[in-house]
């Protein structure tokens, strides 16, 4: 099976562990990934803010290298996917004149529903070396994966469920929260401080009222926000995984030793708890 | 019994900027214009809040989402370009999800936002306005979007840091930098995207 990669800029800078992790995973489940050739930035929210033809060029310039290559893309990190989308949409109206060769026909998967899907399910588990029984989590999915669901494709955008069915294929313990898909306020983060930090706040609150040791992730940029704002926190640290992690110690591939060294909050202490280190 | 109502001679003097306006005083202009453009259809909302009590940051907003559609179709145009709303907006798509009229309000406030960062009126939150303007500048000079590069772009802009002395914040971003450095989640030089010229000539 091949796919075509889009990494995004994230997964070359501030969440470069995640890039790694799936590069692992991948490799794993033998899958191969071919990264997009000379890949762009999809424009993310500023593109949309300033300017409505530039949020529909920056993807649709992927887009058509990744329909050169004749590939369905999968992409890791949420905003990317959801642009992505989004772009391919608006190629179909034909509102826009694009420059390059693109129809605009091919998949984009989202990472984690790619991963939900029974046939990856059943090939996780069959890969699984070591569960990660005890481990109790919560999934959060954040805004841009799930909404709006006429551009995602969700259709449990109010309960979504691709995260939880990977990580409990893994063999931890998901629990169920209502905060799965509320904003944390990461694109707003630099430029209004106060605004993020009531967002993010709320819902590490509510994590750890729903009981959860650890938070699994799939988007760069949620996890960067959660991990980072604990920061400055004394006690009661949550730390916060991407998908991709857990995925990789169940699979008993340590890796680099100082993998977990890129977290703020320190996930080992946990980890070797449950026996998992 | 005199009839105040419709004797416009005895309406009372309001202090400015609290003249009553008309409604629709600019006819259904404004209104059509931001339906064409942004293909939402506006005069579908009829009020019910579904969409500000979803938005997860309407409490931050002068002028509430659903308020928004309501300017929109009274035609206040420069009311909506100088509010908080269309900068402190996150896209995070609650709103557009839980109308009942499927009334795609954060595409609207995001063309509203589109609208202000081209006129010459001032925006309410000037920080965000340069984000999203550096975050493109950046975007356009290298193809991909390094944060290094991003936060110290951002960082070196007059207002920005005028903003960040005065909230005494600025050594605290500076050492959460130095942090994200230690930790290797901040790359000094990520390769460049070849498309640098393509994305040049696309820019309008």
């Amino acid at each position: 099976m091949k796919l075509s990669f889009y990494p995004g800029c994230s997964l070359e800078g501030m969440a470069n562990d995640y890039a790694r992790s799936i590069i692992a995973v991948f490799m794993e489940l033998e899958i191969e990934l071919i990264e997009i050739e000379d890949w762009s930035c999809c424009g993310a929210t500023a593109a949309h803010s300033i300017s409505e033809s530039m949020s529909v060029l920056l993807p649709a310039r992927n887009l058509a290298a990744a329909e050169k290559l004749g590939l369905d893309i999968v992409s890791p990190c949420a905003m990317c996917f959801n642009r992505l989308r989004f772009s391919q949409q608006m190629i179909r109206k034909r509102l826009f004149d694009i420059p390059w060769p693109v129809t605009g026909d091919i998949q984009v998967h989202d990472m984690t529903r790619f991963f939900a899907e029974p046939l990856m399910i059943t090939s996780i588990k069959k890969r699984l070396l070591k569960p990660l029984s005890g481990l109790k989590v919560v999934c959060y999915y954040g805004c841009q994966m799930v909404r709006p669901p006429k551009i995602t494709g969700y259709t449990d955008y109010e309960n979504p469920q691709t995260l939880d069915h990977i990580v409990a294929a893994a063999g931890a313990e998901v629990i169920d929260w209502s905060y799965k898909s509320t904003c944390c306020g990461a694109s707003i983060g630099i430029a209004r401080r106060e605004i993020r930090e009531s967002l993010t706040s709320r819902i590490l609150q509510k994590a750890e009222q729903a009981g959860a040791e650890a938070i699994v992730v799939s988007c760069p940029l949620c996890q960067s926000n959660l991990d980072i704002f604990q920061k400055d926190r004394p006690k009661r640290r949550i730390p916060v995984f991407y998908f991709t992690e857990l995925l990789r110690l169940g699979f008993n591939q340590i890796g680099d030793p100082h993998w977990f060294k890129m977290h703020f909050t320190d996930p080992v202490p946990l980890l070797k708890t449950k026996g998992l280190l | 019994m005199h009839n105040v109502a419709s004797d416009r001679e005895v309406e009372p003097k309001r202090e400015p900027g609290k003249e009553r306006k008309l409604i629709g005083d600019r006819g259904d202009f404004f209104l059509n214009k931001i339906q064409g453009e942004a293909g939402v259809n506006i005069s579908a909302c009829y009020q019910c809040e579904r969409c500000t009590n979803a938005c997860p940051v309407s409490h931050y907003m002068d002028i509430k989402p659903h308020q928004a559609m309501r300017y929109i179709q009274l035609g206040w145009r420069e009311e909506l370009l100088k509010s908080s709303t269309i900068w402190v907006c996150l896209s995070c798509e609650m709103c557009t999800t839980y109308c009942p009229n499927e009334v795609d309000v954060a595409e609207t406030i995001n063309h509203l936002r589109n609208m202000a960062a081209h006129s010459s009126i001032t925006p309410k939150y000037k920080s965000l306005a340069i984000f999203h303007q550096t975050f493109l500048d950046v975007l356009i000079t290298s193809g991909k979007v390094n944060e290094f590069r991003l936060m110290s772009a951002y960082y070196s802009k007059p207002d920005i840091l005028k903003e960040k002395m005065k909230e005494g914040t600025l050594k605290e971003e500076i050492l959460l930098g130095m942090a994200l450095l230690r930790k290797g989640r901040l790359k000094l030089y990520t390769p460049r995207s070849r498309a640098i010229k393509e994305l040049q000539k696309v820019d309008r």
